[in-house]
């Protein structure tokens, strides 16, 4: 049993007054992809952000032993936690490759950084040709693989996708899933995957949580969840 | 056709001032989208710091530079201490905070330095350089200054690491926070760095303008128009603006409106651009979501 | 707490005996003010006419930026252009001091009027810039070449002090003391009518909500740059009984110091507020005064300090202070049944 990276308890969450997390308790072992599913409105973004500090978490929040729940965002991903959000967040008006140099910004080591370039550059050879380009520029499906390429410059221990899947093709996404995959198995990078699209979620992922209104309602791998009965009908269709 | 020529190149002389004071209005207003009404007046309070270090016998270019990290740690301090505490976002109150800063710096040098007019020396020869009758070898120092300044500044934000998180900070600071830049920290960067091409263009102005506290008032105005045209959020926009201004005032001013009413330049610009091209030559265009 | 019902009445008599406290109150204000100049030197009284004048200019200035949102870094323009309708309708045309104010106050009316229009277009900071600008330049075009010939220049014009009318054994402060106190209430009562009225809540509603105001089907342009033009002519009402009271105009005394001197009275005094206005007066009159003695500069570095500290520690300014501690003040001493009633 591989020991558990991520460990949140009764993690409590919101904006101003409108409390959205109300208790949200899940755990992730190192080296797996987890899936927190959901529909809209129902917490899963709320729960990246609360990770990362975006806003204020109440409750525990444990990574690699430590807790990190009163920590600052800047702080949280020198620890190795990179995070894509909604949105992709990419710098639009920066080029390809400054975005890409941003994500490395709070290594110190710089050979290996000019490294990662290359190596990105392998598992998204179309960044590359786009290197020089003003990111806001790119397609929806390149400014995709660059809000992930530009998270994994971190050499993160942990990856934080916020549906990823948003706005893209199906083949676009299928073939960024499979990248995704690849990166989890060669580069023991643990990802956590909030995705509305629950079909592509769970043939990605190991574990899933099922999150309604904020609080944890269903949890297993993900094959179980696949076979549920309730989740069967409400999230895949079928 | 000669002084025609002088009025030009005079003008660009001026203009770069114009053109340092404007970029650094345009530093500010990209990270915090402010304007900072107080600029011109800690450029003349640093100044005045330059002043009493040459009175006290400090050779001018050391005190140049300790001028200018003094303004980087005034710069600093400001943005640390007042402007980060203020909890409100109303434009009303975030512009009388700007007002009293732009009182306090005029009247603590009133204070300090007293309202009588000094000569600030220029650390350029007082002959004109290559015997033209164009540009005194201040004038054309002061262009030089510029140029180096800008170049600096310029090559800083473009190959460096801080400077890069610099301008992503300005422009995304959600984004920023995820890869672990200091938004705060570069925010008082950004302030620093303002106030210290501030105090240059102090520097280079005092000699022309001798040094008394009202003398950056005009100088904002200009600053202000220069880079309401070049574009507030561009900052190369800024420095064609301030070079453009710089001509302007001193054309219009020897053939047009005369001397006396040079400064009305400066106002009719700053509506006339407010109000046909807010954005600027080379801005964009903000758009506000309902 | 009670099981039955409080008097129906309870409310609506405190409310009454609130107003009735507030009328008297003025009222006794009132007769303070009109027997001032009969207390006081002939220079207090001097003094105290320019609180009044200052009173005028604030609720102008207040009417645009506090209760419109209006920013106006520039509003030393109007009162300059006020003071010298005056002077140069008194000296150079020998119209009577009386009809100078009207006058001032109607050319204004029309100046800023035309002034809101392109302010229309300009939001938040550009709008502070834009006055800013004007405040700055207003010295420059003033002394200009162009107009010299009826702004004197530089040196400005002097003019005289008019003697108290119908023989009144009154000395020319006392009169024009007695006289600006006549017009301050008159604008003063037009004034707190715009604001309690429908015109002041539309203003109210174009500030906070701008968007939702005009979905609602308010004329943001016309009350905007009617609310210019408005504070305009208040404004301008003051710069002419002011430079009436000071016998002097001269353009270095318009510049933007006093444009940040007016933005100061508003702030101290209180924004969006009308008894804010002799607060914020009282203070622009009286402290430097007393600052000059310590150093030139130090009236303006308490203005300074007061500006930034006020935005820290008391936005609502003194009448906001003050109504925030009688409204505890009350609350901790109403009855209970009151309390729960109202």
């Amino acid at each position: 049993m591989s020991k558990s990276l991520l460990d949140v308890v009764d993690l409590h969450a919101g904006y101003g007054l409108t409390r959205v997390l109300h208790g949200i308790s899940f755990g992730l072992a190192e080296g797996s992809i987890t899936t927190l599913l959901g529909a809209n409105g129902a917490g899963k973004t709320t729960t990246l952000r609360a990770l990362c500090a975006m806003i204020r978490p109440q409750g525990q929040v444990t990574f690699d032993g430590q807790r990190i729940d009163a920590r600052a965002t800047e702080d949280i991903v020198r620890l190795g936690i990179a995070h894509v959000p909604e949105g992709r967040g990419t710098f639009v008006h920066l080029s390809t490759e400054e975005n890409l140099r941003l994500g490395a910004y709070v290594r110190k080591d710089r050979a290996a950084v000019e490294q990662d370039f290359e190596r990105i550059y392998g598992y998204f050879p179309r960044l590359a040709e786009r290197r020089h380009q003003q990111a806001g520029t790119l397609s929806g499906g390149e400014q995709q693989m660059l809000a992930v390429s530009r998270a994994l410059m971190l050499r993160p221990r942990l990856l934080l996708l916020d549906e990823p899947s948003f706005g893209l093709a199906p083949l676009i996404v299928g073939e960024l899933f499979e990248i995704l995959r690849a990166i989890n198995e060669r580069e023991r990078v643990s990802i956590l995957l909030v995705e509305q699209n629950a079909a592509m979620a769970l043939d990605l992922a190991d574990h899933a949580y099922l999150i309604e209104t904020g609080r944890v309602v269903l949890s297993g791998t993900s094959h179980d969840v696949k076979r549920n009965d309730a989740v069967r009908a409400s999230y895949l269709g079928y | 056709m000669d002084t025609f020529v002088h009025q030009v190149l005079a003008g660009l002389a001026t203009g770069g001032i114009y053109a340092s004071l404007a970029l650094a209005l345009v530093m500010i207003h990209q990270a915090t989208h402010l304007l900072n009404f107080a600029q011109g007046e800690m450029a003349m309070f640093s100044t005045y710091i330059a002043w009493a270090l040459i009175n006290a016998g400090v050779p001018y270019w050391a005190a140049f530079f300790l001028t200018i990290a003094f303004a980087f740690v005034l710069g600093l301090a400001i943005q640390h201490f007042v402007m980060r505490n203020i909890r409100s976002t109303s434009v009303l109150q975030l512009v009388i905070v700007f007002i009293g800063l732009l009182v306090i710096f005029n009247s603590v040098a009133g204070w300090l330095f007293t309202y009588t007019i000094k000569v600030f020396p220029s650390p350029f020869p007082k002959e004109s350089l290559f015997g033209q009758k164009y540009l005194s070898s201040h004038e054309l120092g002061a262009i030089a200054v510029t140029l180096v300044v800008l170049t600096l500044l310029w090559a800083f934000f473009r190959f460096t690491a801080l400077g890069l998180a610099m301008r992503a900070a300005a422009q995304n600071p959600t984004s920023s926070r995820l890869v672990g830049i200091r938004v705060a920290w570069m925010l008082a960067l950004g302030w620093g760095l303002a106030a210290a091409i501030g105090a240059v263009a102090g520097m280079m102005v005092a000699p022309i303008v001798y040094l008394d506290p009202n003398m950056m008032a005009g100088i904002l105005l200009y600053a202000f128009a220069g880079a309401l045209i070049g574009g507030i959020d561009s900052p190369g926009g800024a420095v064609l603006g301030g070079l453009l201004v710089g001509v302007l005032e001193n054309v219009l001013g020897a053939y047009v409106v005369g001397n006396e009413l040079k400064l009305a330049v400066a106002l009719v610009l700053i509506i006339g651009v407010l109000l046909v091209k807010p954005s600027g030559l080379f801005g964009s265009v903000q758009v506000t979501r309902v | 707490m009670s099981a039955v019902a409080p008097p129906v009445g309870a409310p609506l008599a405190a409310a009454a005996s609130t107003r009735r406290l507030r009328l008297i109150g003025l009222a006794v204000l009132l007769v303070a003010a009109c027997a001032l100049p009969f207390l006081v030197s002939n220079y207090r009284t001097f003094q105290f006419t320019l609180v009044l004048v200052y009173a005028i200019a604030l609720l102008g200035l207040n009417i645009l930026t506090g209760y419109n949102g209006q920013i106006s870094l520039g509003h030393g323009a109007f009162y300059a252009i006020g003071a010298y309708v005056a002077a140069i309708l008194m000296d150079r045309m020998g119209v009577p001091y009386w009809a100078t104010v009207p006058v001032a106050g109607a050319l204004c009316l029309v100046v800023g009027f035309l002034f809101g229009l392109p302010a229309l277009r300009l939001e938040g900071h550009y709008l502070a810039l834009a006055t800013f600008a004007l405040g700055v330049t207003m010295p420059q075009l003033l002394k200009n070449k162009y107009v010299e010939h009826w702004t004197g220049g530089v040196q400005g014009i002097v003019i005289v002090k008019p003697d108290a009318p119908f023989g009144l054994k009154l000395s020319p402060d006392q009169w024009l003391y007695l006289f600006t106190l006549a017009i301050t209430v008159v604008m003063f009562v037009i004034g707190w009518n715009l604001i309690r009225g429908r015109v002041g809540r539309a203003l109210v509603a174009i500030r906070d909500q701008p968007i939702a105001a005009s979905a609602m089907g308010i004329d943001t342009a016309l009350y905007k740059s009617l609310a210019f033009g408005v504070s305009a002519m208040y404004t301008g009402i003051a710069g002419a009984l002011g430079a009436i009271a000071i016998q002097f105009v001269a353009p270095d005394s318009f510049g933007v110091g006093l444009s940040i001197g007016l933005l100061t009275g508003i702030v101290i005094g209180g924004l969006a507020s009308i008894p804010g206005a002799f607060f914020g007066a009282l203070f622009i009159q009286f402290i430097p005064n007393v600052a000059d003695q310590i150093s030139k500069a130090a009236p303006w570095a308490i203005y300074g300090i007061f500006l930034i500290g006020f935005m820290f520690l008391m936005p609502m300014g003194i009448n906001g202070a003050i109504r925030l501690g009688w409204a505890r003040m009350r609350h901790r001493h109403s009855k209970p049944a009151q309390r729960e009633g109202g």
